[in-house]
């Protein structure tokens, strides 16, 4: 692919700064921007401009003024529900819909949308595997995620309305990886986790590498679409946990909500994947892209782990 | 999950001798795990010898996918856990058919993870044609809730067959197996659902055994009345899997009429409950 100009939101965390330098080191050229400070940068990034901007304002249209942007890679959705629910509200939906009319102005040849797959749910009624057609019955019993559910309807619906804009929905399972602090990086990253009584569902996970190599595959390509996206190998979650080199703490499930609230700083949409399953395909991502995972999902939690007790050491 | 250390030979090599797709972890993606299902199976192999079964006609199940399709009765599933063993023990290569469990299952705490770990998933039409697809051997109770919460006045009488399993057999071209299953309904006789209680723990019935008033709780546990489980010659059928719900239901209705017919043939044949 000839040397395109990408545009990286969310670019203070991991992931975005990931992307970037696979990004340039084949030679492209990336512009970064957060809604929050990007307080550390990765070495080889110090050449990447980097602006602060929330996506709703004004503030993110000088950027697509002055950078000539051909490809959007939107990895900056909020999943941190610390963030108050109307502010979440305005960056997902609000700031998601202004970057796409920025996008379409500036008629941009690709745009990637990182979504992700708690939307689906854990929910008894789960059929194994779940595919990218399927209802997302997360917003039922949790209407807080209600921003992640309409940010990945919205997205869809462009894949149609912008054919030239050829939009990629990801939906990716649990990412994992050392520079990742996501809610179930650090939940995991605990010394003893929580398990339900009675209860241990199948889980799948991606590790960040695995993830960024994605996100470029998608970003330098062409198809269009949803898709679900998973590292190999699927276990429970204790099998998970035990892996991290976690302890496991038994909890009844009635009590689970108030204990997991004292225990950490848990969002209560997560708790029902504690109980049931939400293991899902991403056969159309593989066969549209012609990626695999590369991380062995015991390297992928030990190193996400790891990372963090270094870390505190340090 | 913890399970206790015990692991019966004979069970043991026949789990080992199935033909399985696990990731490299031992596990397949809805959960079951060989290691931890041979203790439970070792267990259940118990209460197999407990109903003392009679199984007739095991050799019609071909190789490769099949449904096995049967009559549903007793209040507690152990009509679905003698006719997985008869297949596991008797079956010549063994299989274990991965039965389709009620919705209300998945809920129910130590039941969802044992469940899971020893290879029964949620009777879902996409765990099915998956299972299918990978050449499984798949139960299916067409009645479901409504046949296993009979009250005793309905014994061995079928419900409604659903449709579901007939469009899977014909989207999959799966050969079809009918099981008749006799014994089950006089293990745990019932007079009636409470239904307040199903209500209350979410369960489809809540069923109120005869013996109640004389034995309390243990009216619960099953009387040791044998098994008789016959397994009919297997019917394929052909024709779009989408076609209207009438022609899928001659079809379905067909499996039906063979099970019924052989539940009858077993009822005269067998000499009293427990002989």
């Amino acid at each position: 692919m000839s040397r395109s100009t990408f545009l990286i939101t969310g670019f203070a965390g991991g992931l975005a700064q990931n992307v970037a330098e696979r990004l340039l080191a084949t030679g492209h050229d990336v512009v970064g921007v957060d809604y929050r400070p990007v307080t550390e940068l990765r070495a080889g990034l110090g050449a990447v401009p980097v602006h602060r901007a929330n996506y709703n304002k004004t503030a993110i249209e000088a950027v697509f003024k002055k950078h000539p942007i051909e490809r959007v890679l939107h990895l900056g959705r909020v999943g941190n529900l610390s963030e108050a629910v109307g502010k979440r509200f305005d960056l997902n939906v609000v700031g998601t819909q202004k970057i796409m009319d920025l996008a379409v102005q500036a008629s941009v040849r690709r745009v990637v949308v990182l979504s992700t797959f708690h939307i689906y749910g854990a929910d008894p009624a789960n059929h194994t595997p779940i595919a990218e057609d399927e209802p997302l019955r997360a917003g039922v019993e949790f209407p807080q995620l209600a921003d992640a559910i309409q940010l990945d309807a919205m997205a869809s619906t462009w894949v149609y309305r912008y054919p030239d804009a050829r939009v990629a929905v990801l939906r990716p399972t649990n990412v994992i990886g050392p520079t990742i602090s996501n809610t179930m990086s650090n939940y995991l990253r605990r010394p003893r986790v929580a398990k339900m009584v009675g209860f241990d569902p199948m889980w799948q996970f991606l590790h960040e590498d695995d993830l960024a190599r994605a996100i470029v595959a998608a970003g330098c390509h062409e198809a269009t679409g949803v898709f679900n996206l998973t590292g190999d190998g699927v276990v429970p979650w204790t099998r998970a946990a035990v892996m991290a080199g976690a302890g496991i703490v038994p909890i009844p499930s009635t009590m689970a909500h108030i204990a997991i609230r004292l225990l950490s700083a848990f969002p209560s949409y997560l708790i029902n994947f504690f109980k049931y399953p939400c293991v899902i395909t991403d056969r159309a991502f593989r066969e549209a892209f012609g990626w695999a995972p590369e991380v062995p999902l015991d390297e992928a939690l030990r190193s996400t782990v790891a990372a963090a007790r270094t870390h505190q050491r340090a | 999950m913890w399970v206790p250390p015990y692991v019966d030979a004979e069970v043991s090599a026949a789990v080992d001798s199935l033909p399985m797709n696990l990731n490299e972890h031992g596990y397949d993606p809805w959960g079951f795990h060989p290691e931890t299902a041979k203790p439970l199976i070792s267990i259940a192999k118990h209460v197999y010898r407990y109903f003392r079964p009679r199984v007739t006609g095991i050799e019609n199940i071909p190789p490769g996918r099949v449904l096995l399709i049967g009559n549903h009765g007793g209040q507690f599933p152990f009509d679905g856990l003698v006719l997985q063993m008869a297949c596991l023990l008797e079956a010549n290569p063994p299989r274990w058919p991965r039965a389709m469990a009620e919705r209300y299952f998945p809920t129910v705490p130590f039941i969802a993870e044992m469940f899971a770990r020893s290879g029964v998933v949620l009777g879902d039409p996409l765990n099915c044609k998956n299972l299918l697809e990978d050449d499984n051997a798949i139960l299916v109770f067409p009645e479901g809730a409504r046949g296993s919460g009979k009250p005793w006045a309905q014994r061995y009488q079928l419900v409604d067959f659903g449709r579901g399993f007939m469009r899977l057999a014909l989207q999959t071209s799966t050969p079809i197996v009918p099981v008749a299953i006799v014994g089950s309904e006089e293990s745990i006789p019932s007079i009636t659902s409470a239904r307040p209680i199903a209500k209350l723990i979410g369960a489809p019935y809540f069923p109120v055994p005869f013996l109640l008033p004389i034995l309390g709780p243990f009216a619960y546990l099953p009387l040791p009345t044998r098994f008789h489980l016959r397994f009919g010659a297997p019917m394929r059928f052909e024709g779009r899997y989408d076609d209207e719900d009438a022609v899928i239901q001659e079809k379905a209705d067909r499996v039906k009429q063979e099970v019924a017919t052989m539940i009858e043939q077993l009822l005269a044949e067998r000499e009293g409950w427990f002989a």
